[in-house]
């Protein structure tokens, strides 16, 4: 029953959104699975949550599309980790899907500005 | 990087997030037993989410299928009983698709063995009345000299010729044809030449090129040809070339003549010639047959008077070779797919009990994060096994069953060596597999996924969920199954109507303890020396013990080779003078030849006659000597039949069959007529009506008698080059048949002979009939099994699920008839909505039939009637077993039992 709020408040992320997130987290360094959630939700200030279910996969698909790669390190708790590395075809895609979703962006709150204003008169 | 490392590092990283994240719940304060178990819910279904990740590794999907498919065969081998009988249920039907599809594919489909077969085509006038008809050799030519569609056109005409000069004297068929005839099949000999230039010049010496087998069993493949001398039709013949193996076209030809060594008939009515030819590379089929009509329109346009050939049509070789055969194999082949359709439906209900049976496995595997596609491949892997097996069944089914198709196949099917389970048949057989491996796949995801999974493991039985809705389903598919069956079995009682019709048709001869002894004479060329021969050979078989009565006639009936028909004219004696009457002797006696002068008072007096519509007919001409009609027990319904004093001095006669006799004579008296019909054999001698015999069923049992004009073979024996030696025995038909064999080698030794005996004969005319009314007997025999079996099997299942149900009813008490009658009425009902439903379709499909069944019509009362009671008792019959198992339930023990 931990903060239930936090549920009630989460956003599902859409179709690629992860991708971008996850490549995001990753141009600050290299971090492990459990890292980059933790990361997304500490600086989506508790709103975007991970699911383990979506990041495995997508992080595996990302690798294999090669905008990542990964090895095999010991965490700061001498624990063995797997983490996962931008490469430089990841920094291009990363820039690519940033500047589509600037474009959604852009779009998004073009249509829904107006109405904001209007529901204020 | 091998596939268990990367399984056991996805472990390792997934167990690692969880340490991580349960330290750091720990590091905000959690116990260390609460974190972990956050920690664990956070995570979700660790192995679901390994299986999803390892789907994006790429290769995870054959790696899942090989999986899937050992999980399914593993379940398989646990329930043994299910899995032979869904095999070999799916065997028989894929087997018996396999094997009419290797006839189809053998005898439509496959391209015929020569180069670029799709350019050769067959050319058919096109009369008046849109009949097809033969070419004459001066509309060929024309055709040949204008159509500029074609790179080839070749002329042939084919027939049966006695040969000798190798092994031993036999009948072989033999192809007359023209210039360029190879070059339409583009073929070339393997051993020496094709026809050279003067080969192929009016009056050019003769010349053979032989088959292959011809070569090799005749001529015991003698590589040099030089010395190679053949007689063919009383003709010596050298041969010149072997020509490939496989190469027997037209029909079975052992030996091509050139057609050009002989000078042809020039009247554009004279016809009896096929024509094929070569379409030119880059045309189409249709721009070449436009430009053939074109051509045979501007012909006709240019000779319209005696010319019957309005137009011409070319279609391509391999259709006008199989036409005949196409609607029949294509109504098997359907048949065929209902079988399989019947065979379906029961391994769907096996599958459906299954299902049902598995819902706890299914609920568990879900649980422990099976996602429902994965569920779904699953089940798709085990159809997909079973099927495969069955395709496996269905080819050494269809292996063997060709085998048996082929021993009573029609002699009439064309092209029926070349039927073999080959390369495309087997991917057909792999087709139909996988085809039902899909359907019955996700038919058995669907069902089994209909199922409330919570409710099954709540329950922690099987008992209830999902099994209304799968009775339901296996009901629907128990009356399908029952309507399908009902189709297959209407037209299998069709079928066998018409059998019993044709048989119980009265063929107008008896064939019972009769030999035929098909001969070709060819040293004797006078009619003294034939009719010479013929009294010997009678001399000498009525020696023969056992032997009743002997005779010989041009045309067997039922044989292959066909009437010959032509017409003749009615003619009263006193219209020929004295001068005619005097042509007419010295021409038919061959005494003198005749001037021209004399010819053209012939021609003048008879051409008048013959346009004479009103004062000519049409019969078939048959040459018998006086034996013939006691030999076949042909009736005589008036005058008299052939005598000894009808010799070829005395007036030539004739007898009529009654058919002949109706249509030609309705009001008067035939015998006494005199009719004139010396086209047929040479002999303008008028012949006078003696005798009217018992019509005959002469070219088939399903067609009306036979309007034959019977000419005495001992008085006009010159067409009796080719004839039947028929003898009727008391003893022993094969020892006859030697005996009389060995009278003509003795009599003359170059004479071939074959054998045979005119029961063989009779059923050999029905053996098209019997071969689709076995078939489709045999299809529908298998399918009505199934249905018994499925029948059975829905009830006894449906029993079984129902045990507690029927316990309490028992316990409340219900008697034993009531739970009887129970399970009955279940039965009878489902039975009879299949059996309204297949009413109805076999009704509207059975009229494709309509060419195949004779005397009954495809809606014939009786079938309709007796076939649904037949499925109604057998139906009954197979639900009556389960439906007393339900009386027989102890109800203690079928409550005790939950």
């Amino acid at each position: 029953m931990a903060k239930p709020e936090r549920y009630q408040n989460r956003i599902e992320l859409l179709q690629g959104t992860l991708d971008l997130l996850i490549l995001e987290t990753l141009r600050w360094g290299p971090q492990h699975g459990y890292g980059i959630t933790q990361a997304i939700r500490v600086h989506s200030g508790d709103v975007l949550d991970v699911e383990t279910g979506s990041l495995y996969p997508a992080l595996h698909r990302l690798e294999k599309q090669k905008w990542i790669t990964s090895e095999w390190s010991i965490s700061e708790n001498k624990q063995r980790v797997k983490i996962y590395r931008l490469t430089a075809k990841g920094r291009k895609q990363l820039a690519a899907e940033r500047s589509r979703w600037d474009r959604l962006l852009e779009a998004m709150s073009g249509i829904l500005a107006p109405k904001g204003k209007e529901s204020e008169v | 990087m091998s596939r268990h490392k990367r399984n056991q590092e996805l472990k390792e990283e997934l167990e690692a997030h969880l340490r991580m994240a349960a330290q750091d719940r720990i590091d905000r304060g959690e116990t260390p037993a609460d974190a972990d178990a956050h920690a664990k819910r956070e995570l979700g279904n660790a192995g679901l989410i390994a299986e999803v990740t390892r789907e994006t590794w790429g290769w995870a999907g054959l790696h899942r299928f090989a999986h899937d498919v050992r999980y399914g065969a593993r379940l398989l081998r646990r329930n043994p009983v299910f899995t032979a009988v869904a095999v070999f249920t799916l065997a028989l039907g894929i087997g018996a698709n396999t094997a009419i599809f290797s006839v189809v594919y053998g005898v439509l489909l496959r391209p015929l063995p020569y180069d670029k077969p799709e350019q050769i085509v067959r050319l058919s006038g096109v009369d008046a009345k849109a009949n097809r008809i033969s070419f004459s050799d001066a509309n060929f030519t024309d055709v040949r000299a204008q159509a500029r569609s074609f790179q080839s056109l070749a002329e042939y005409h084919f027939g049966v010729e006695p040969v000798s000069g190798g092994s031993e004297p036999k009948r072989v068929p033999v192809a007359y044809v023209s210039h360029d005839f190879f070059n339409v099949f583009a073929v070339r000999p393997i051993i020496g030449r094709v026809f050279a230039p003067e080969e192929e010049k009016p009056n050019g010496p003769q010349a053979a090129l032989v088959s292959y087998s011809f070569w090799k069993d005749y001529l015991s493949g003698q590589a040099e040809l030089s010395s190679l001398k053949l007689i063919v039709a009383n003709q010596a013949v050298p041969v010149i070339g072997v020509l490939p193996a496989g190469f027997r076209y037209p029909e079975d030809t052992q030996l091509w003549l050139s057609s050009d060594a002989s000078t042809k008939p020039t009247s554009r009515t004279a016809g009896g010639w096929q024509v094929v030819g070569r379409i030119r590379d880059g045309l189409t089929l249709q721009q070449a047959s436009t430009e053939l009509s074109g051509v045979a329109h501007r012909i006709y346009g240019q000779f319209s008077e005696d010319n019957y050939m309005h137009d011409a049509v070319a279609v391509p070789l391999r259709e006008a070779l199989t036409d005949k055969a196409r609607p029949a194999l294509l109504i098997l082949l359907e048949i065929s797919g209902l079988l399989l359709l019947v065979a379906c439906a029961n391994v769907m209900n096996l599958l459906l009990a299954q299902a049902t049976a598995r819902e706890s496995e299914l609920a568990v595997r879900s649980a422990l994060g099976a996602s429902r596609g994965r569920l779904v491949r699953q089940f798709l892997a085990e159809s997909l096994l079973l099927c495969f097996a069955g395709g496996l069944g269905g080819v050494a089914l269809a292996y063997a069953g060709i085998r048996l198709l082929l021993s009573m196949a029609p002699r009439n099917l064309p092209r029926i060596n070349d039927v073999a389970v080959n390369l495309p048949v087997l991917l057909f057989a792999l087709a139909v597999s996988l085809a039902l491996a899909g359907a019955l796949g996700i038919f058995t995801a669907y069902r089994a996924g209909s199922a409330d999974l919570q409710a099954v493991i709540a329950q922690g039985s099987s008992r209830l969920s999902g099994a209304h809705k799968n009775q339901r389903t296996s009901q629907t598919i128990m009356a399908a199954q029952v309507a399908v069956t009902l189709v297959l079995l209407v037209g299998a009682g069709l079928l066998g109507r018409s059998f019993l019709r044709v048989l119980s048709v009265d063929p107008g001869f008896r064939t019972e303890q009769v030999v035929t002894l098909d001969v070709s004479f060819s040293g004797q060329n006078s009619n003294v020396q034939r009719i010479a021969l013929l009294q010997q050979i009678f001399g000498r078989v009525h020696e023969i013990p056992g032997v009743v009565e002997a005779g010989t006639t041009s045309d067997l009936p039922l044989g292959t080779g066909g009437y010959s028909d032509g017409y003749f004219a009615l003619i009263n004696p006193r219209q020929l003078s004295p001068q005619t009457l005097g042509l007419i002797q010295q021409y038919s006696n061959f005494k003198g030849e005749l001037s021209k002068a004399d010819y053209q008072a012939l021609g003048d007096f008879f051409t008048p006659l013959f346009a004479d519509k009103a004062h000519t007919g049409l019969g078939n001409y048959v040459a018998a000597s006086p034996g013939y009609f006691r030999a076949l027990n042909i009736r005589l319904k008036r005058g008299r039949f052939f005598t000894d004093a009808d010799t070829v001095d005395a007036p030539h006669v004739v007898v009529v069959s009654e058919a002949l006799a109706r249509q030609t004579w309705p009001d008067s008296d035939p015998l006494g007529q005199t009719i004139e019909y010396g086209n047929m054999d040479g002999d303008l001698r008028l012949l006078t009506v003696v005798g009217v015999a018992g019509d005959v069923r002469g070219t088939s049992l399903e067609k009306p008698p036979t309007p034959i004009i019977y000419v005495n073979g001992l008085q006009r024996p010159q067409k009796a080059g080719d004839l039947t030696l028929v003898i009727r025995t008391a003893g022993d038909p094969s020892t006859t048949l030697s005996a009389a064999r060995r009278v003509i080698r003795e009599l003359d030794p170059s004479v071939p002979v074959k054998t045979n005996t005119f029961t063989r004969v009779f059923a050999a005319s029905l053996s098209e009939r019997r071969f689709n009314l076995l078939l489709v007997g045999a299809f529908a025999m298998t399918a009505l099994l199934l249905a018994i079996a499925g029948i059975y099997g829905v009830l006894a299942y449906s029993v079984a699920r129902r045990t507690r149900e029927f316990g309490v009813r028992i316990a409340l008490g219900a008697s034993s008839s009531t739970v009887l009658k129970l399970v009955l009425r279940q039965a009878v009902s489902t039975t009879l909505i299949g059996i309204l439903v297949g009413g109805i379709a076999a009704y509207t499909l059975t009229r494709v039939m309509e060419s195949m069944v004779f005397g009954v019509s495809t809606s014939d009362p009786l079938t309709y009637a007796v076939v649904p009671m037949l499925l109604l008792v057998v139906a009954l019959l197979a639900a009556y077993i389960p439906a007393h198992r339900a009386t027989r339930i102890n109800p203690m023990i079928a409550l005790r039992a939950e």
